[in-house]
C-alpha cells in the first residue's frame, strides 16, 4: 500500500504574476531549487523528477540548470491540469518502490504572457490522433475553449438541479475573500461581492468572467521523498495518507457529454473512492478540501462526487457557509485559482502542505487532513495528505 | 473523280509560343492575349492564344496548299468555337462539298485539344483543268 | 462611366448606329507591300507561290492592311465603338467573337492602299447562350481601293455576354475537423445531406462519436444509420468571448439528443439565443461553410 509511505516534505515557488518576463525553463529551475531549499535538501539529492505532459520544460533541462546529476526516475502526467496531485502520486509510488529516494514535482508556465489556454487555437482539431479526432466533434462548431466546455456541463447542471448563477458566484465570492488575506494571492486586497459576480460580462453563458479563474505566469514545486526521512529534514512531514488518478467510463477531454449523465464528475468520484478506500479516512475526517477551481461550477460538482454533500445539494451546502473558512469544509484558504494564482492545481497542494505544518496565511486550526483535487472535466487526481 | 480525292489531306500545325507570337505580329495585332503569357492567365486564359486573323490566314493556306497555285479565294466563312492555345495542335481537315461552274466549295474543320476551334467553308474558282480533284 | 441601359435602349442605339450607314476609315499607312506580305505567309507557313510571283497580297490579309498595331492612338471612329461601351456598360462585359466572314471581290495588288470603311449591321438579343445571357452584335468592314472600287468585305459577329456570377471561392473556414477512417462517413454524410450514426455490423448498437470497435461486442465491421434528423436540445452554451476564428459571436453551441439513443454536439440556429431553451425540439440542418467543409446544426422543430 502506498499510504503513507512518502511525503511531500519541501514546497517553493516562484512569484504569482501576470508577465515573469522571465523564460519558463528558469520559472521551473527557480521553484526546483526553492522547494529543495525548503526542505533542507540540495540538488545532488535529488534522482527523480515528475511534470506535467504539458510543460514545456523537459526533466533533463531542469536537472541542467538546478544540477542534478544522476536520474533514476522521471515521468510525465497526462490531461493537462488533472495531472497536478498524479505528479505527486507518481513521486509517491517511485518511492515507495525504491525507484528515487528524493523526486521533485514541478510544473512552470508563463500562462498569461505566453501560450493562454483561454484562448481559441484552430489546430485544436487539426491532427487525426485519438485527441484531434475527439476535438474534431466539437472544435468545427466554436466549441473549443475550456470556459465553453465547462459552461456545458454548467448548464446541465442547473437544468437538473435548479440551480442558478448566484449558486456559482458563490464560490468565486469565497475564493476571493480568501484571497484577500492572502499576500502571495494575486487578488490580495481585493475581495468581490455576489453583486458585482452578477454584474460581470459573459464569457460563454452560463459562465461569467468571475466564474472563471484568472490567469497566471508562475511555477510550484514539491519534494517528495519517504515519509521516515522527511521526518528528519527541516520542516514537519504532509504525509500522503493517499493518492489517486481517476477516470470514467465513456471519458473525453473535457467534453464527456456522451454519458448518460452530465450533471457530475465520474472521474472525480473514481479518484474519491480511491482517496477514502486508501486513506481508511472519510468526509468527516477532512478539515480542509482544496478543489481545483478553473471554473466555479465544478467546485459544486466535486463536493458532491467526493461525498461532501448529496447529488444536487452543493448549492444549498455553500450558501450555508459551508466552503468558508469558518464553514463545514474550509474551501481553498488560500484563495484558490480563482484567488492566488492559476498554477495549474500545484499552488493548492502547496496551500495543502502549508496549512499542514501550519504555516499558511489563513492558516486554520487543528488541520490533520487535508484533501486536494487536480483538474476537473479531464481525467484528473487527488491526494489526502495529513500531519504526521 | 473518285470520292476519295474530295477529302483534303490533313494538315496538323503545332502551335507554338513562336508561331502564336509571329502570326499575331505579321497580322499587325499587338493584344497581350497573343504574346504574353502572363497576362493572358491573369485574363483567365490557360495561355497565349492564337488571334483570329491568323485563324483566317491558316484556313486559307489549308485550302490553298491542297488547291495549288491557280486557285483564286473567293470566300471565307469561318465560325469560331473554342481558343487555340500555344502548346496545342490544330489539325486541319476538309472535304470539297461543291462544286459547280468552275467554282468549288471547301468545308473545313479546325480542331485542337479543346474542340472545334473553326468550322466554315471557303469557296475558290479554278480556272478549267487545274481542280486538283 | 457610362449608365447601364435597358435591353430596350441597346436596341435603340443599335438602330441608331445601323442608322449611321457606312463610315470611312483613315486610309491605310502603308500600301500592299512586299515585305509584309512575305513575313505573312512565312508565319502562317504558306508556300503559295502566287502571291510574290505576281504581287498579290493573300486576301486574308485584307484586315492586315488597315491594323491600327501599335499605333493605337489613331484608330478609327467607328458605329461599332459606342455600342460595344454600352453593353459594357450595361453588364454586358464579356466579348466573344462568334463569326467571320470574308468575300474577296478580287486580289489586292502591290503599291494599292487600301481603306476601311465600317457599318453597324445588327444587334440581336437578348439570348440565352452557353457563356451567359448576351447580344449578338454584327458589322461589316468593306476595303476599298481606288475609285470606291470595293476589293474585300468582311462581317464580323461578336458575342457580348454578362459572365456568370462566378462565385468567388469561399475563404476555408479555420476550424476543421480531423478526419480519419474512423470518421469520414460522418463528415460524408453530413455533405450528402445525413446525419449518420455508426451502427455494429454485428450486434448493431448505435454510437456516436465513432470509432473502430463496437465497444459492446468488439466487433470491427461498422455500419452506419441515418438518424431521423429529429433531436432534442440536451444542455447549451452561448458563447460570447473570446472571439473564436471562422464565427461571429454571439452563437450557440448544443448537446443534442437524439431519438436514436446517441447525442451529438452542434450549433443552433434560426432561433432567436433568448428562445434558445434546455428540452426543445430541435430539426437537423447542413451548413457549408467553405467549398468543402459542411457541418451539421439544428433549427427549432416540431415536437
Amino acid at each position: 500500500m502506498l499510504s503513507g509511505r512518502a511525503a511531500v516534505a519541501g514546497i517553493g515557488a516562484t512569484e504569482f504574476s501576470k508577465e515573469s518576463g522571465r523564460s519558463e525553463l528558469r520559472l521551473a529551475a527557480e521553484a526546483v531549487l526553492a522547494a529543495l531549499d525548503d526542505a533542507g535538501l540540495s540538488p545532488a539529492d535529488v534522482d527523480g523528477l515528475v511534470t506535467f505532459s504539458q510543460d514545456a520544460n523537459q526533466e533533463i533541462a531542469v536537472a541542467r540548470e538546478v544540477g542534478v546529476g544522476d536520474l533514476t526516475y522521471f515521468s510525465r502526467v497526462e490531461y493537462g491540469g488533472g495531472a497536478a496531485c498524479a505528479t505527486v502520486a507518481h513521486a509517491a509510488m517511485a518511492v515507495a518502490t525504491g525507484m528515487a529516494r528524493t523526486v521533485v514535482c514541478y510544473r512552470a508556465f508563463n500562462e498569461r504572457s505566453g501560450r493562454r489556454f483561454g484562448q481559441p487555437d484552430a489546430r485544436l482539431g487539426g491532427q487525426p490522433t485519438s485527441q484531434g479526432l475527439e476535438m474534431s466533434w466539437h472544435v468545427p462548431f466554436g466549441l473549443m475553449t475550456p470556459a465553453a466546455w465547462v459552461a456545458m456541463f454548467a448548464r446541465r447542471y442547473m437544468h437538473t438541479f435548479g440551480a442558478t448563477s448566484e449558486d456559482f458566484g458563490r464560490v468565486a465570492v469565497a475564493m476571493r475573500r480568501h484571497a484577500a488575506t492572502n499576500p502571495a494571492a494575486w487578488f490580495h486586497g481585493r475581495p468581490i461581492t455576489l453583486e458585482e459576480h452578477q454584474a460581470s460580462r459573459w464569457i460563454v453563458e452560463p459562465l461569467r468572467l468571475l466564474d472563471c479563474c484568472q490567469e497566471s505566469d508562475g511555477a510550484v514545486a514539491l519534494v517528495v521523498t519517504s515519509a521516515e526521512r522527511a521526518r528528519d529534514l527541516r520542516r514537519s512531514p504532509a504525509v500522503i495518507a493517499a493518492a489517486a488518478q481517476g477516470s470514467a467510463a465513456g471519458q473525453l477531454m473535457m467534453t464527456s457529454y456522451y454519458r448518460d449523465d452530465m450533471s457530475g464528475l465520474p472521474e472525480m468520484g473514481v479518484v474519491g473512492r480511491r482517496l477514502w478506500e486508501m486513506s481508511g479516512l472519510s468526509p468527516s475526517d477532512i478539515r480542509i478540501a482544496i478543489l481545483y477551481d478553473h471554473f466555479t461550477p465544478f467546485v459544486l460538482a466535486q463536493l458532491e462526487e467526493l461525498g461532501f454533500c448529496g447529488r444536487g445539494e452543493a448549492p444549498a451546502y455553500i450558501a450555508d457557509g459551508g466552503i468558508e473558512l469558518d464553514g463545514r469544509l474550509p474551501v481553498n484558504p488560500h484563495g484558490g485559482q480563482l484567488g492566488e494564482a492559476y498554477i495549474h492545481g500545484m499552488n493548492g497542494i502547496a496551500e495543502a502542505v502549508r496549512q499542514i505544518r501550519g504555516t499558511a496565511a489563513n492558516q486554520l486550526d487543528g488541520v490533520a487532513n487535508v484533501l486536494v483535487t487536480a483538474g476537473t472535466g479531464v481525467p484528473t487526481s487527488g491526494l489526502i495528505l495529513s500531519a504526521g | 473523280m473518285s470520292e476519295e480525292r474530295d477529302v483534303l489531306p490533313e494538315l496538323s500545325i503545332d502551335l507554338t509560343p513562336t508561331l502564336v507570337v509571329a502570326t499575331a505580329l505579321a497580322t499587325m495585332d499587338p493584344t497581350p492575349v497573343h504574346h504574353d503569357p502572363a497576362l493572358a492567365r491573369a485574363q483567365g486564359s490557360k495561355d497565349i492564344f492564337l488571334n483570329i486573323l491568323t485563324t483566317m490566314g491558316l484556313v486559307e493556306r489549308y485550302v490553298t496548299d491542297w488547291a495549288g497555285p491557280a486557285a483564286v479565294i473567293r470566300r471565307i466563312d469561318v465560325k469560331l468555337g473554342v481558343p487555340a492555345y500555344a502548346g496545342d495542335r490544330l489539325s486541319l481537315t476538309g472535304a470539297v462539298v461543291s462544286r459547280a461552274d468552275g467554282e468549288l466549295t471547301v468545308e473545313v474543320r479546325g480542331a485542337v485539344s479543346l474542340g472545334d476551334h473553326a468550322i466554315g467553308t471557303v469557296t475558290l474558282t479554278l480556272p478549267e483543268g487545274e481542280d486538283p480533284c | 462611366m457610362r449608365n447601364a441601359l435597358t435591353d430596350e435602349e441597346l436596341h435603340e442605339l443599335a438602330a441608331k448606329q445601323t442608322a449611321l450607314g457606312e463610315l470611312r476609315g483613315t486610309p491605310a499607312v502603308d500600301p500592299v507591300n512586299v515585305p509584309m506580305i512575305r513575313h505573312w505567309l512565312a508565319a502562317m507557313g504558306d508556300e503559295n507561290p502566287v502571291y510574290l510571283e505576281r504581287g498579290l497580297a493573300p486576301p486574308a490579309m485584307a484586315q492586315v492592311w488597315t491594323m491600327p498595331g501599335l499605333r493605337r492612338a489613331v484608330k478609327d471612329r467607328s458605329p461599332v465603338d459606342e455600342l460595344m461601351a454600352a453593353l459594357d456598360a450595361s453588364g454586358y462585359t464579356g466579348v466573344v467573337a462568334t463569326n467571320c466572314e470574308q468575300v474577296h471581290h478580287r486580289y489586292a495588288r502591290v503599291g494599292e492602299v487600301l481603306t476601311p470603311a465600317t457599318r453597324f449591321t445588327s444587334l440581336a438579343g437578348p439570348k440565352r447562350t452557353a457563356l451567359g445571357v448576351g447580344f449578338f452584335a454584327t458589322w461589316n468592314i468593306t476595303w476599298y481601293a481606288a475609285d470606291d472600287e470595293p476589293v474585300a468585305e468582311m462581317l464580323f459577329r461578336v458575342l457580348k455576354f454578362r459572365p456568370r456570377e462566378k462565385k468567388p471561392a469561399r475563404t476555408p473556414y479555420p476550424l476543421r475537423p480531423a478526419v480519419n477512417q474512423d470518421t469520414a462517413f460522418f463528415w460524408e454524410g453530413v455533405r450528402q445531406g445525413e446525419l449518420r450514426v455508426q451502427s455494429c455490423a454485428d450486434c448493431g448498437l448505435l454510437r456516436h462519436p465513432p470509432g473502430p470497435l463496437c465497444p459492446q461486442c468488439r466487433s470491427a465491421n461498422r455500419s452506419y444509420a441515418v438518424a431521423s434528423g429529429h433531436g432534442t436540445l440536451y444542455s447549451y452554451v452561448v458563447h460570447h468571448r473570446p472571439p473564436v476564428p471562422g464565427r461571429e459571436t454571439p452563437f450557440v453551441v448544443g448537446v443534442v439528443e437524439l431519438p436514436e439513443g446517441v447525442r451529438v454536439v452542434g450549433n443552433v440556429v434560426d432561433c432567436p439565443i433568448e428562445e434558445v431553451a434546455v428540452g426543445m425540439p430541435l430539426r437537423v440542418t447542413y451548413r457549408p461553410m467553405d467549398d468543402e467543409l459542411v457541418l451539421p446544426m439544428w433549427t427549432p422543430g416540431e415536437p
